[in-house]
């Protein structure tokens, strides 16, 4: 299942993978220099980094890589194979197979990408709040982020998708993809929350944080310069690999029919568009596809490595 | 000599006429191993051999080649990184550096059985206590399960377990240290070994829980025969046990004696600097002597005598020459090239 | 055991009233009109809306509407959908078939995953490890709606193996390709942990305990390494029961299985709210009773979190 809240968990070990080490806030420079240092002497890092960008330049001008006006449909052309003039092929509605996988790259990752920033900062924000203050408050806190996790990822977005944006809604795109986003984000921020939290608990009781408090710092600037810097590792590492788990959400929603639909132009509405036709030609399924998988292992990749350079436990 | 049958009387093969020579014999061992850093030196020589019904206390700090030696006699030297480069050690009169793997596997348990320091990780955390026992006569002797039950009450009776019947079947972790100590060491002589090697067996225990460790050994090889090799860095532990002691210093013996021997006149400035380091009631107000320095490094050696860079009696000669061992008196050795001064200064 | 039990149950009933009361709310509390597009293309009819409102008692405060509509999901009345059909007859149909599904998956994820785990966990380094830690990388990665329909392209359209839609006797033969790309995720994880818990635990001073008494090969790794090795990829596997049904929903779909998944897929395209949100309840509340079953095996397999 493309469930971020398992797949995401994966490539981490479980549970403690994401305790650092209680270092000082001045050793925590040394560790991001250090794991670049480790990552750009990685092929594999490098390969994948290069992957994304092109994915990236590729959603913010998808007109750099044709010209082909993707809505433009003639359907004497229908499911017509791919050719020189149109590498992809045509779909059923006789539209440039290509032109759409380069303009779905859009909405696929800024999805990902949107709704992953949103559940590491609310999450993030959460965590650290239960480990700071401890006592009742992390008890609520942790309670209702187990509620959250004991949902299955997409059976929540079943759920809440099917009653507040059914498709009778006649939402615009940008709604459309706002409301996924949140959804997705509603339903990811506790795994980040948790990480967050153990990483604050870690240190809140080490000696440089009591000194800190004991000088008189505080909340904010005990949270923002002490404990922030610690936890953050452990959070870059869990939201890069969720992209790729998110994207890959995004793909299954818009598959069950729930997530992003027309008139947005993405990889998973093409794979839905067409999957009942794919005894007769297979081409304008499989090449959103494949773009939709590379995109996505490159995040993964991504991911791992920066998981591995930051673990000091791996070094 | 005729070696005794164990208690059990069961097992015919080890009722034969021993060729000439101990029970259990290292003879000049070397064990290196191969790290990223380059090839450690762990055991570059030791000659040492323990006879049915003897104990030898193997002394030393950590790194001194103590246990690396104990884990080749056993054939359980992680390998790699470890490697036997050159020796023998024969049991029986067989090297048993020579046998196949199977053979190997024979012996371990049945004829030469160890114990080891941490009881609680060395057992198995999910088999109760009592499977783990019964398992030597499972796999051995082919026990039934029945047998092998049986067999496991009697062995923690005799170490002295209380209700041992009822607490077959608890895990380990419900034991208390001691207790895990004596689960260990029922398991060990399960099958009546010819040697046992006890490698740090009171080191995680309180010290009074010590002496009951102590003694359970020292009785259960008096009933049985058996030969002991008693590892340890505690010269205090051994004193009562052991009817010889092998010095090791890195890698090497550096020093053997009869225990009362060794303690009363060391022939080794690092024997008599062990002995002084023990805090005595009747030297009270003294300076209490610690060998100064740190053990040496295993990847590179000092030349000469590895223990010149601590040793007080140092002349130049050592710093070039690595001293041999000089054969002090019959049962007696010292690697040490001025130890008529060492054992007369007193 | 039994105090533990009984923890663990103390300690689930939170998480089962929150996660119940939450879709509830979502459900019935949050939308202005709980009926508005509800029932598909046309609107619910007033003898849906009226069977509802009593059985449900939904012109009741809204804790005593939870409470009854906890009464009924426990006595297993889901209530009806908009065709007057018993929600609980649909489960009773399809359920069957998508715990055939996850079972099978369950066994394949489990053999390959052991067995990759194990293989390159005694033997870290090689070209076998290399390839299998590249591989999982790649399978934790994809998209399962992208292996669903891969799969389908290679078995049905070119290869002419399976058909494109399971019979309805469901078949165990039938369900290989389906519920191969149902653990594929999974298979990875699997074969990751085993890697490591074998490499950690192979280190372990119990293992070379069992090798001093004297025991073949064999029934070192085999008994002794293996079974502490596999504590926590049996949680996994059980824990992973409960995630396959849910996930099934894909896969089903792709495949056309009739079980649970489809049935909410079909109704998720027919609009009809009525299925889809008391079935999908039901696979969450069986997703957080397998987590206790798992905590409670996981207990049994491991000694030392029975006495904690």
């Amino acid at each position: 299942m493309s469930d971020p809240v398992t797949t995401g968990g994966m490539a981490t070990r479980p549970q403690g993978a994401a305790e650092p080490v209680a270092e000082a806030a001045g050793a925590a420079r040394g560790l991001w220099s250090d794991a670049l240092h480790d990552l750009v002497r990685r092929p594999l890092f490098l390969i994948a980094f290069a992957i994304v960008g092109v994915f990236v330049v590729m959603a913010a001008f998808p007109s750099l890589f044709t010209s082909v006006n993707p809505e433009f449909a003639d359907l004497s052309r229908s499911m017509e194979r791919p050719s020189a003039e149109a590498w992809f092929g045509y779909d059923l509605q006789g539209r440039d197979v290509y032109a759409r996988t380069i303009y779905g790259a859009r909405p696929s990752i800024v999805v990902g990408v949107l709704a992953v920033i949103a559940a590491t900062l609310f999450g993030g924000l959460i965590g650290i709040l239960a480990g700071y203050f401890g006592g009742w408050i992390d008890s609520l806190l942790s309670r209702m982020g187990e509620i959250f996790l004991g949902l299955p990822y997409v059976l929540g977005a079943i759920i809440i998708l099917s009653i507040f944006a059914g498709p009778r809604s006649g939402a615009s795109a940008t709604q459309i993809m706002f409301i996924v986003v949140l959804v997705m984000a509603f339903l990811g921020w506790p795994l980040i929350a948790r990480i967050a939290r153990s990483s604050v608990l870690a240190v809140r009781h080490s000696d440089y944080v009591q000194a800190a408090r004991g000088l008189g710092a505080g909340p904010a600037r005990v949270i923002f310069r002490h404990l922030l810097p610690n936890a953050l590792a452990p959070i870059i590492v869990m939201a890069t690999i969720s992209i790729g788990a998110y994207i890959s959400a995004e793909a299954v929603l818009s598959f069950l029919g729930i997530g992003l639909r027309a008139p947005v132009i993405s990889w998973g509405v093409a794979i839905a568009d067409h999957q009942s036709l794919l005894r007769q030609s297979a081409h304008p399924l499989l090449f959103p596809a494949a773009f939709l998988t590379i995109a996505v292992l490159a995040f993964v990749m991504i991911g791992d490595a920066v998981r591995e350079a930051l673990d000091p436990k791996l070094r | 000599m005729v070696y005794s049958i164990g208690e059990s009387g069961s097992v015919l093969e080890k009722t034969f006429i021993l060729p000439d020579g101990p029970l259990l014999e290292v003879d000049d061992l070397h064990v290196e191993f191969h790290t990223r850093d380059g090839v450690a030196h762990a055991v570059n020589g030791v000659t040492y051999s323990v006879d049915a019904g003897e104990t030898l206390a193997v002394l030393g700090e950590s790194g001194s080649g103590k246990s690396v030696t104990a884990q080749s006699i056993m054939g359980i030297l992680d390998t790699p990184p470890g490697f036997v480069t050159g020796g023998a050690i024969r049991f029986r009169g067989e090297d048993l550096l020579k046998m196949s793997k199977k053979q190997r596997q024979a012996i371990r348990g049945e004829s030469i059985a160890m114990i080891f320091q941490d009881a609680l990780s060395a057992l198995n955390p999910v088999f109760s206590v009592g499977w783990q026992i019964g398992e030597m006569f499972r796999k051995h002797r082919g026990a039934s399960r029945r047998e092998a039950k049986k067999k496991a009450i009697e062995l923690m009776d005799r170490v002295g377990i209380p209700a041992a019947r009822k607490r077959l079947g608890d895990y380990p972790h419900q034991f208390s240290g001691g207790m895990r100590q004596r689960i260990m060491i029922a398991m060990a002589i399960a099958l009546d070994p010819g040697v046992l090697i006890a490698d740090e067996p009171t080191t995680a225990l309180d010290v009074t829980v010590q002496a009951q460790i102590m003694d359970l050994l020292a009785e259960l090889q008096r009933e049985s025969n058996m030969g002991l090799i008693l590892i340890t860095h505690d010269l205090g532990v051994v004193a009562d046990v052991a009817d010889k002691i092998a010095v090791m210093y890195g890698g090497r013996i550096v020093e053997e004696a009869e225990v009362y021997e060794a303690y009363s006149a060391p022939a080794h400035p690092y024997t008599k600097g062990l002995l002084e380091s023990i805090p005595r009631v009747d030297l009270k107000g003294h300076e209490l002597h610690v060998v100064k320095g740190s053990p040496p490094n295993l990847l590179n050696l000092p030349s000469g005598c590895s223990f010149h860079p601590r040793c007080r009696y140092r002349q130049d000669r050592c710093v070039t020459e690595s001293p041999p061992l000089h054969q002090v008196a019959d049962d007696r050795r010292s690697a040490c090239h001025y130890w008529e001064e060492v054992i007369n200064d007193r | 055991m039994g105090r533990y039990t009984l923890r663990r149950l103390l300690q689930l009933m939170p998480v089962l009233i929150g996660t119940t009361f939450l879709i509830h709310f979502m459900v019935w509390q949050l939308p202005a009109d709980p009926f508005a597009g509800r029932c598909g293309e046309r609107p619910c009819s007033e003898a849906f809306i009226a069977r509802m409102t009593e059985q449900f008692g939904l012109d009741q405060p809204f804790y005593i509407q939870y409470l009854t509509w906890l009464k009924n999901a426990v006595q297993g009345d889901f209530g009806v959908t908009f065709n007057q059909v018993p929600v609980i007859t649909l489960i009773e149909n399809s359920y069957p078939n998508t715990l055939k599904l996850a079972l099978v998956a369950l066994a394949i994820e489990g053999v390959i995953g052991i067995t990759a785990g194990v293989l390159t966990g005694l033997k870290r380094g090689g070209f076998i490890d290399n390839l299998v830690l590249v591989s999982t990388l790649f399978l934790m990665g994809l998209p399962i709606v992208v292996v669903g329909f891969a799969m389908k392209w290679i078995f049905w359209s070119e290869l002419g193996w399976i058909s494109p839609t399971v019979s309805t006797e469901v078949r165990w033969s039938e369900l290989i390709v389906p519920g191969f790309v149902l653990a594929t995720t999974s298979m990875a994880y699997i074969a990751r942990l085993m890697r490591a818990n074998i490499a950690e635990n192979s280190r372990a001073d119990y293992v070379r305990t069992a090798v001093a008494k004297g025991l073949e090969n064999k029934r070192v790794v085999g008994v002794h390494l293996l079974r502490n090795s596999m504590i926590p990829v049996v949680t996994f596997l059980g824990l992973d029961l409960g995630n396959l049904m849910a996930g099934a929903i894909v896969t089903e779909g792709i495949f056309n299985i009739n079980g649970i998944g489809l049935t909410i897929f079909r109704a998720i395209g027919r609009h009809d709210a009525t299925i889809v949100v008391p079935l999908a309840t039901l696979l969450v509340v069986i997703y957080i009773f397998s987590n206790l079953i798992v905590d409670l095996f996981y207990a049994v397999l491991d000694p030392r979190i029975r006495y904690e």
